[in-house]
């Protein structure tokens, strides 16, 4: 019990310090303003204005909120690491399991916070023009913060080992584009051979397939790519494996 | 062995995102078209690339869908010969089904694009075979689509030269509340052709009620005008 | 009867890694030390920069693990939770999140050492009003002097009542108003029963404060002094530390 009162404390303390920090509402004035000017680009599509303004919107959101939780994410602890704030929460009687979770839970709500700020925005927009959004909304919407769960779980974890913030941005980068490629994966390991198709095979399997998440890009005709069970269990497994992944590097890291 | 128990939970989750991988690559059906069915048009290579690793084909088919409006709303390219302009929506646009092709193999499920596209070639361009190839290539990945199937029955009838049969074919078609504009004008002139002048107004007025599209307003507002003259 | 010893250091060595491309770089920053602290003391801590002892105190925290040796803090290991309910740490220069406000960071680590509810509000608020902070209670951190920063670090030290206060050069870069306000906690700490074991560059503020003082020498041990050994000394503690360091080098 402890221990998780001591996580929900840090992470309490990660999503104040998050949305206190001046970036959290530069990403998301500077999403609003870009939201809005889609309106041009809407005004463009003519009859499918809505069409252009939420898959525009959408777009916006899942860019700054991974822009900003991936930032988030591999500095949330190495920055605490640099400034000795860290000093002062080990020299507590504060678990390592526990400072990991608090931390990544910030993360985790500070995300959810800028996406519902983002989607308020954006829904006004599509309102404001006099149209409702789609049925898939809300899903495409909690299927993008389902994404950055995934990613930002990484990104803390490449953090703890890595040289430098960039370095673990850019492996976080490199991983989400991966993720998404998936179908084209297939297309290329049914084309290759040998070492090569082994070899393209285990980077397709052990990357995160962000693909499943992206209703964003299904809309609402296009069939579910998997069961929501399994989305469900291959979202906890790549949130849980780079946590218990960070705890092994970090039950005996010295500050 | 002690010392080594704190790996016990890592390396299980390692077996865990191991065991996960395969069925969500392979079993996960992905319910686009493969890269090798997105060809090239002017230089959209580097702009699809960018699309496909983002995610954002739906996106990357709206920005394309705009294309082809400006597109098809610019003046038709001349083959050099002489003659009066084309009629409404027709001349020579040798790129309009290449793009209506990309814009279909980035985002299958944009059905609006594919009756908008189908309909001009079949109607507008006079391209029937064009615009049944595409609705075919389009119901490859959307099957259930009862508006690409209901169009190429259209189409069908199209050339046997019988509009009041065809615009009966459209008309739970230009019901739809996001049905494209260009195929509700294409009732309502297959309505005036065969004599039906109410379904045509009736046609009009929705086309007043629901696009945003200046140049099917104004056309709207001019055919209203000349129906009421014909049907005093 | 001799004092009960809360914290020992049993022939502990300490050596900093640092991986390079083809071999690893290795400072040693202890060999072999052991001391021991007892209850009710203040004792200090006194040597030239990378002598070791913010090692030392870091060990004793948890935040570093000896490499040979043995530790116990209150009869327990430091990086146990048990041990670390009943500490408190001044690390050196302090620093804390610019956005929060002094109540608001206080209230965190507080909440952190197990401190919730109102008896917690209570607690906070008096510490706030003894480190002096009380008129920048809701000012951000962003906007404190360093003398400000040292108070708060002091308060988050002590806000949980820790029985073993450990303090990294608690008076660097202070003035001599904020130092002596400083020294008058410690003393008052020490005055309801804590242990204090504090580092200092400031030789005077040792004399002033400290009953015993460690002289430490390129990660030894190099001398235990107690007050009445400086006090009857000419020259007092600097001139016994000086000569402990000449005659190591």
């Amino acid at each position: 019990m402890r221990h998780f009162i001591s996580a929900w404390k840090i992470g309490g303390h990660s999503l104040r310090e998050n949305y206190k920090n001046k970036f959290f509402s530069l990403f998301i004035i500077f999403a609003g303003v870009l939201i809005y000017a889609s309106l041009l680009a809407g005004v463009m599509a003519v009859d499918e204005e809505a069409r252009m303004l939420t898959d525009t919107g959408l777009a916006l959101m899942e860019l700054m909120t991974l822009a900003y939780s991936v930032l988030a994410a591999a500095s949330a602890i190495t920055r605490e690491i640099e400034t000795k704030t860290i000093y002062l929460v080990f020299s507590r009687p504060v678990s390592r399991p526990a400072y990991l979770a608090g931390k990544a839970g910030g993360l985790y709500a500070a995300a959810a916070l800028m996406l519902g700020v983002m989607a308020l925005l954006h829904l006004s927009l599509i309102y404001s023009r006099g149209f409702t959004p789609p049925p898939f909304y809300l899903k495409a919407v909690f299927f993008i913060w389902c994404k950055i769960l995934m990613i930002s779980s990484v990104t803390l974890f490449v953090s703890l080992f890595t040289t430098s913030t960039f370095s673990a941005v850019s492996i976080a980068g490199i991983l989400w584009i991966l993720g998404h490629f998936t179908s084209e994966a297939k297309f290329l390991i049914a084309r290759s051979s040998g070492a090569a198709a082994l070899a393209l095979s285990a980077g397709a399997y052990l990357t995160p397939n962000f693909q499943l998440f992206n209703a964003r890009d299904l809309g609402a005709a296009a069939p579910p790519p998997a069961a929501p069970g399994f989305l469900a269990a291959y979202l906890l497994v790549w949130m849980a494996a780079p946590y218990l992944f960070s705890l092994a590097l970090f039950r005996k890291k010295e500050f | 062995m002690k010392k080594y128990a704190y790996l016990l939970l890592p390396a299980a989750a390692a077996s865990a995102l191991a065991l996960s991988g395969p069925p969500a690559f392979l079993a996960a059906s992905h319910p686009f078209p493969p890269p090798d069915r997105i060809r090239e048009v002017g230089r959209s290579a580097s702009g699809d690339a960018l699309a496909l690793s983002l995610g954002f084909r739906r996106l990357a088919a709206d920005v394309w869908f705009i294309r082809l409006m400006q597109y098809y709303g610019a003046p038709p390219e001349m083959d050099g010969s002489s003659g009066p302009e084309p009629e409404f929506g027709g001349g020579t646009y040798p790129d309009f089904l290449p793009i209506a092709r990309h814009i279909l193999a980035l985002d299958p499920y944009f059905t609006n694009a594919g009756l908008y596209a189908s309909a001009s070639l079949a109607f507008n361009l006079s391209r029937p075979a064009e615009a049944v190839s595409l609705l075919n290539e389009a119901l490859l990945y959307h099957p259930r689509e009862w508006r690409y199937v209901t169009l190429l029955a259209a189409i069908g009838y199209s050339k046997a030269s019988d509009p009041a049969k065809v615009a009966r074919l459209i008309m739970p078609l230009i019901m739809e509340p996001d049905c494209p504009v260009m195929l509700r004008q294409l009732a309502a002139f297959l309505n005036k052709k065969a004599g039906n002048y109410r379904a045509a107004s009736l046609i009009y007025k929705t086309i007043l009620e629901t696009t945003r599209d200046q140049f099917y307003i104004d056309n709207a507002r001019k055919e209203l005008a000349r129906l009421e003259g014909m049907q005093r | 009867m001799s004092a009960e010893k809360i914290v020992s250091f049993s022939d502990v060595y300490k050596t900093y890694r640092r991986p390079g491309l083809l071999r690893t770089f290795e400072a040693p920053a202890l060999d072999g030390l052991s001391l021991e602290l007892e209850r009710g003391e203040i004792a200090g801590l006194l040597g030239l920069n990378g002598a070791g002892k913010t090692t030392i105190m870091k060990l004793m925290t948890g935040l570093l693990f000896p490499d040979a040796g043995s530790i116990s803090v209150f009869g327990l290991p430091p990086s146990g939770m048990a041990a670390k309910n009943r500490i408190g740490f001044l690390p050196e220069l302090p620093y804390f999140h610019p956005s929060a406000t002094a109540s608001e960071a206080l209230a965190y680590y507080a909440g952190l050492s197990g401190l919730n509810g109102p008896a917690a509000r209570a607690r906070i608020d008096a510490v706030i009003g003894k480190v002096g902070l009380l008129p920048h209670a809701g000012k951000r951190v962003s906007e404190f002097s360093k003398g400000m920063m040292q108070r708060l670090g002091v308060a988050q030290a002590v806000v949980h009542d820790p029985e073993l206060l450990i303090l990294d050069e608690p008076v660097s870069g202070l003035d001599p108003l904020a130092i002596h306000e400083i020294r008058d906690l410690i003393s008052e700490f020490n005055g309801a029963g804590k242990t204090v074991f504090l580092s200092s560059h400031s030789i005077s503020e040792l004399e002033k404060l400290s009953g015993r003082v460690f002289i430490m020498v390129k990660g030894r041990l190099a001398k235990t002094i107690a007050r009445a050994q400086w006090e009857s000394t000419p020259g007092g503690l600097e001139e016994i530390f000086v000569g402990t360091v000449r005659a190591a080098a």
